[in-house]
C-alpha cells in the first residue's frame, strides 16, 4: 500500500469520458425527479381517494416499493417487464422508470405529510368564511404545503444523484458506469473509484448543507 | 318561536361523536343585537354548540336555523345545503387560536375572502380592509405577516377578517384563552366596542366580567345541557341551579 504509484493522469486523461458520464448522471436524475413528482402526486391523490379500491391501490403501491431493495426492482424492470409485454426496454429507460417509481413512492408521502402538516383550523377559517373547498385547498392548502415539501424534494434529488449509479449494473453509461469501464482498462480502480466517490461528494454535499440550512430557515418563520 | 324571530336559532341541538353525546338538546336563541355569552366548565360542551351554529359540525339531531331558514340539520338534503351556502359568510367566526393565514400578509388575509366570495374589486376589497384595521388599531400592521404579531394583535386581525365579510352574527370560540392577561384586554376591547356598535354576537368564554358587563344574556352549560339562562347580570347576581351556584364560586374565590 505504502510502495503504491498513484497514476492519476489515468484519470485526468479520461476526465471528458467521464465528465460525459456525469452530465448523464444529472440528466438521469433531473428527468427522474420530474417523473417521481408527478409519480408522487397520483400515489398520493390515491392514497387519499373516497374510494377504498383506489386507496388499496395507492397504499399497496407505496408498500411494495418501499419494501423491496431498488436494485432488486431496477433488475426487474429492465428483465422481467420486456418478458410479461414483450417490447425491449432501453437500459436508460429502464433506469429512469425503476427509480422514478422509487422515489415516487416516498414522495407521495413527502405531498401527504405537507398537506397534513397543515393545522384544520386554517381550512376551518376558510370555510367559516365562505371559501369553497376548492379554493381552500388551492389558496390556504396547497400554497403551505408546497413551502413544506420543497426542502424534502431537494433532498429526493440528491438522493436521486446517487442511486442513479445503480445504472451501472444495467450498463447505463452515467458517471459509474464508465468509472467500470475505465478501471477495467487502465487497470486503476483505486484512482478511478476516489475520482468518482469525490465528484459525487462535491455535488451532494453542498447540495445537502443548503437543504439543511433551508429546512431551518423555514422552521424559523 | 318567540318574536321578534331569532336571527340564529339553535333548534333542540344533540351532537355525538360515536359513543360520547356531547350535546343534549340544546336550544338557544340569539336576537338581533343580542351579545350572549355562553360560560361553563370546560367539556360542558359549549364549542361544539358554536361550531354546530358555525356550520363546521352537524348536529345528530335537531338543526340549525338561521332567519327562518334551517341551515343545517342531520344528513342535510339539497335544499337545506343550499341555504346553508347562501348564508355562509353570513356568520362569522373568531378562533381561539386565531387560524390567520401565516403565507399570507395581515391584508391578504381580509381581503381574500372579500374577493373570492363576495367578488369584490381588489380596491374595494382593500379600502373595506384598511378601514377595519384603522378600527381594531393596526392599520400600520397591514403588510405584515401573522408570525411578527402578538397574540393580541394576531386574534385583532382575525376579528377584522371576520369583519370584512359583514356577518350578521360573529361568533367567539374562547377568543381570549390563548392570550396572556395583558394582551386579552385589547382583543376584549374590541368586542366590547362591537357590542357597543350594536353587532350580533354569541361569546363562548371564560371572561366573566365581559359576560357580566357586555353581555345582554348569559348561558350556563354544564354536560352537555344548558342549565340556566338569565339576562344581562342576573345571572351573576342570583343564579338560580345549585351547579351554577358551584360554578361561580370558583371564580369568587379567585
Amino acid at each position: 500500500m505504502f510502495k503504491y504509484q498513484f497514476r492519476w493522469d489515468t484519470v485526468w486523461g479520461s476526465f471528458d469520458f467521464l465528465m460525459g458520464g456525469l452530465q448523464m448522471t444529472l440528466i438521469i436524475s433531473a428527468i427522474t425527479l420530474v417523473l417521481a413528482m408527478i409519480g408522487g402526486l397520483i400515489i398520493a391523490l390515491l392514497d387519499m381517494s373516497r374510494f377504498r379500491a383506489l386507496r388499496w391501490i395507492g397504499i399497496s403501491i407505496g408498500e411494495v416499493v418501499r419494501n423491496t431493495p431498488i436494485l432488486v426492482q431496477l433488475l426487474w424492470v429492465y428483465y422481467v417487464l420486456p418478458i410479461v409485454f414483450g417490447v425491449r426496454i432501453e437500459a436508460l429507460v429502464a433506469l429512469i422508470i425503476g427509480l422514478a417509481l422509487y422515489q415516487a413512492s416516498f414522495i407521495s408521502e413527502v405531498y401527504r405529510s405537507g398537506i397534513q402538516s397543515v393545522p384544520k383550523g386554517h381550512r376551518e377559517a376558510a370555510q367559516v368564511l365562505g371559501l369553497t373547498p376548492l379554493q381552500s385547498f388551492n389558496r390556504i392548502v396547497l400554497p403551505q404545503a408546497i413551502r413544506m415539501t420543497l426542502p424534502p424534494l431537494a433532498s429526493n434529488f440528491v438522493q436521486l444523484i446517487k442511486f442513479s449509479s445503480l445504472g451501472a449494473v444495467i450498463s447505463v453509461s452515467e458517471i459509474t458506469r464508465r468509472g467500470m469501464e475505465l478501471s477495467a482498462t487502465n487497470f486503476r480502480p483505486l484512482e478511478t473509484f476516489t475520482f468518482i466517490a469525490v465528484v459525487y461528494f462535491f455535488i451532494c454535499w453542498p447540495l445537502a448543507m443548503a437543504i439543511r440550512f433551508w429546512e431551518r430557515r423555514l422552521q424559523a418563520r | 318561536m318567540s318574536n321578534p324571530s331569532p336571527l340564529i336559532l339553535a333548534d333542540g341541538i344533540t351532537k355525538r361523536f360515536g359513543a360520547n353525546q356531547v350535546l343534549t338538546r340544546v336550544s338557544l336563541e340569539v336576537l338581533e343585537r343580542d351579545v350572549v355569552c355562553v360560560v361553563g366548565p370546560s367539556g360542558s360542551g359549549k364549542t361544539t354548540l358554536l361550531r354546530c351554529l358555525a356550520l363546521l359540525e352537524e348536529p345528530s339531531e335537531g338543526r340549525v336555523v338561521m332567519e327562518g331558514v334551517p341551515i343545517s340539520t342531520p344528513s342535510p338534503d339539497k335544499q337545506v345545503k343550499a341555504a346553508a351556502r347562501d348564508v355562509r359568510s353570513e356568520i362569522g367566526m373568531v378562533f381561539q387560536h386565531f387560524n390567520l393565514w401565516p403565507h399570507m400578509s395581515v391584508l391578504q388575509n381580509l381581503i381574500e375572502a372579500p374577493i373570492r366570495v363576495k367578488k369584490l374589486p381588489r380596491d374595494k376589497a382593500v379600502a373595506i380592509a384598511e378601514s377595519l384595521l384603522k378600527k381594531v388599531d393596526l392599520l400600520e400592521k397591514r403588510d405584515a405577516y401573522p408570525a411578527r404579531l402578538s397574540g393580541g394583535q394576531q386574534q385583532r386581525v382575525a376579528i377584522a377578517r371576520a369583519l370584512a365579510m359583514s356577518p350578521k352574527v360573529l361568533l367567539f370560540d374562547e377568543a381570549t384563552s390563548a392570550l396572556d392577561p395583558e394582551l386579552r384586554r385589547e382583543v376584549l376591547a374590541v368586542m366590547r366596542q362591537l357590542a357597543r356598535e350594536g353587532m350580533t354576537m354569541l361569546v363562548v368564554t371564560h371572561e366573566m366580567g365581559f359576560a357580566r358587563h357586555v353581555g345582554t344574556r348569559t348561558v350556563f352549560m354544564d354536560r352537555g345541557e344548558i342549565v340556566e339562562a338569565a339576562p344581562g347580570s342576573a345571572f351573576f347576581d342570583a343564579p338560580q341551579t345549585e351547579r351554577a351556584q358551584r360554578f361561580l364560586q370558583q371564580f369568587a374565590d379567585e
